[in-house]
């Protein structure tokens, strides 16, 4: 374990062999070395990461350990409120989100001694899935550039791929922490809904949202999952289930486990590179002691449109108040999923409320009786350059974002835990991924499965030259 | 296609796919269910499909 990881890091703070002063300046050296490249901050914020951390290197020179993530930096999706620094929610408005308190997972992060570099670049109102940003600048991939880094999270994991920040917290209403943590090389979990507070966070689809960790391996995000989870007074749709210790099970391996791979859906349309390089990953898990089958599963598309049409609709009531007052002030892709959303009757709206319930409870009842996990990819084609991206319409570019994120959609429907894993490089150099997705609240055995992985095939030990 | 044409052919496709769904939905469904699914209660606390009344 090196210092690179926010394991490693942390151990590392635990051990004195680096002072969370200078855990913070290391981050700062390459931010202000490579973040004009990549977009990675909407507000860096220097003084405010110093400050803590020589107040944590004080505590710990006294033998006061705040927690787990004492010292360690970390960066935080500019929808995250927290007292003292403005929250744009990726709009040109420093302040759009005022939220009445902090959020809750972020403020156990940095109770847990964890140190807040600043608040991330995002796509404007978490609504797209490339990281593309008119306001604050396009996320630039780390590994390939002029490429999108995905979204809407795009900060967040650019950021951990250059190594600006040992972790993220990202939010997910259609696959935004898994598709830029597919993106960008790095691993992002979706956790199962109500197992990360949403609370203090900015509102996409009260339905939909979920808060989850990107960190560069499956141990750091198992770290920070175990922060970050768990029962909150301040949001009702907080599961009260008790937090496992992610992090303490991650070496029991993964024999006997059975990993099912999609028959249907999943592979379908995806580009050849990925398609293979999921199936290889598969083989690799195989060797590893897993049971690898074929799978046919209940028709995807149903949640998909379900969960688009009940996205659509949310994400219209919560931001009406913009788009009618300010439209100008939005990218016309924003504004034009929004109108959509204005149009959805109520009767549509319920009924596909109702329908989720009932999908959620056939797919967990017939897929898990087979397998224990499904593996799929991230996303179906290779991250796009952002140059072919400007030259479409707005409908072309909201019809193609809608296939990008078609893959990891239909687990926002089910609540269903997903972690996405890199696996490899496209002959471009850009990473490859795969999705895990797990039985509700089983994200230990997507961790487990996930580090098993990272261990045995070692792509993790490479990092983005960013030169 | 205009913007509030485009618009108007998606709204049309939700609320088709929505149509072509719902008759399947028996009437106990309900959106809260849907936090059931997750915290697993027993399938004995949840109505059999199969034998449940129909919405329409």
């Amino acid at each position: 374990m090196n210092e690179e990881s926010l394991a490693g890091l942390a151990a590392g703070i635990r051990a004195r062999r680096i002072s969370p002063v200078e855990a913070v300046e290391r981050c700062l050296a390459r931010i202000r070395k490579w973040d004009s490249r990549l977009h990675a901050f909407i507000r860096l914020d220097e003084e405010g990461a110093l400050e803590a951390a020589r107040s944590l290197e004080a505590d710990a020179a006294a033998g006061r350990w705040r927690g787990p993530l004492h010292g360690v930096p970390l960066g935080f999706k500019d929808l995250c409120h927290l007292h003292g620094l403005p929250t744009s929610c990726g709009t040109r408005m420093p302040e759009y989100f005022v939220g009445a308190g902090e959020c809750s997972a972020a403020r156990r992060l940095l109770d847990a001694g964890a140190i807040s570099l600043g608040k991330l670049n995002m796509t404007e109102l978490a609504m797209g899935a490339y990281g593309d940003n008119a306001h604050h600048g396009d996320v630039d991939n780390p590994w390939l550039a002029g490429h999108a880094a995905g979204g809407s999270s795009s900060g967040s994991a650019a950021g951990v791929a250059a190594g600006f920040f040992a972790g993220a917290v990202g939010s997910d209403t259609g696959g935004s922490i898994r598709l830029p943590a597919g993106c960008c090389g790095v691993v992002g979990i979706k956790p199962t809904y109500g197992r990360v507070s949403r609370a203090g966070a900015m509102v996409l689809s009260w339905s939909m949202d979920h808060l989850g960790p990107l960190a560069w391996t499956a141990r750091d995000a198992a770290l920070m999952l175990k922060v970050m989870a768990g029962r909150d007074p301040a949001d009702a749709t907080a599961s009260r289930r008790a937090v496992p210790d992610y992090a303490g099970g991650l070496e029991g391996g993964i024999s006997g486990v059975r990993i099912g791979l999609p028959e249907n859906y999943f592979f379908e349309g995806v580009d050849e590179e990925i398609a293979v390089g999921v199936r290889q990953a598969a083989r690799q898990l195989e060797g590893l002691g897993a049971r690898v089958s074929e799978i046919r599963l209940p028709d995807p598309r149903d949640m998909t449109d379900v969960a688009m049409l009940i996205t659509r609709a949310e994400a219209s009531t919560i931001h009406a108040r913009v788009f009618r007052e300010r439209p100008q002030d939005l990218q016309p892709v924003a504004r034009a999923r929004l109108q959509v959303g204005f149009g959805i009757s109520a009767y549509d709206y319920l009924q596909a409320l109702r329908l989720r319930a009932k999908l959620t409870r056939a797919f967990v009842r017939e897929v898990f009786a087979e397998v224990d996990v499904l593996l799929t990819p991230v996303i179906p084609e290779s991250p796009p350059a952002l140059a072919a991206l400007k030259t479409a319409t707005v409908d072309e570019f909201n019809a193609r974002a809608g296939r990008f994120s078609r893959l990891t959609r239909p687990f926002n429907g089910s609540g269903l835990p997903a972690i996405s894993v890199p696996c490899g490089f496209t002959a471009a150099g850009l990473p490859l991924g795969f999705q895990a997705v797990g039985r509700p609240f089983d994200e230990a055995l997507l961790l487990r499965l996930g580090h098993t992985y990272q261990e045995a095939a070692g792509w993790h030990r490479r990092r983005p030259s960013l030169d | 296609m205009t913007e509030s044409r485009q618009h108007q052919v998606e709204l049309a496709n939700m609320a088709g796919i929505i149509e072509r769904l719902a008759g399947e939905l028996a009437l106990g469904e309900e959106p809260a269910r849907f936090i059931a699914a997750l915290e697993g209660l027993p399938e004995d606390e949840v109505e059999d499909e199969d034998e449940a009344p129909r919405d329409e």
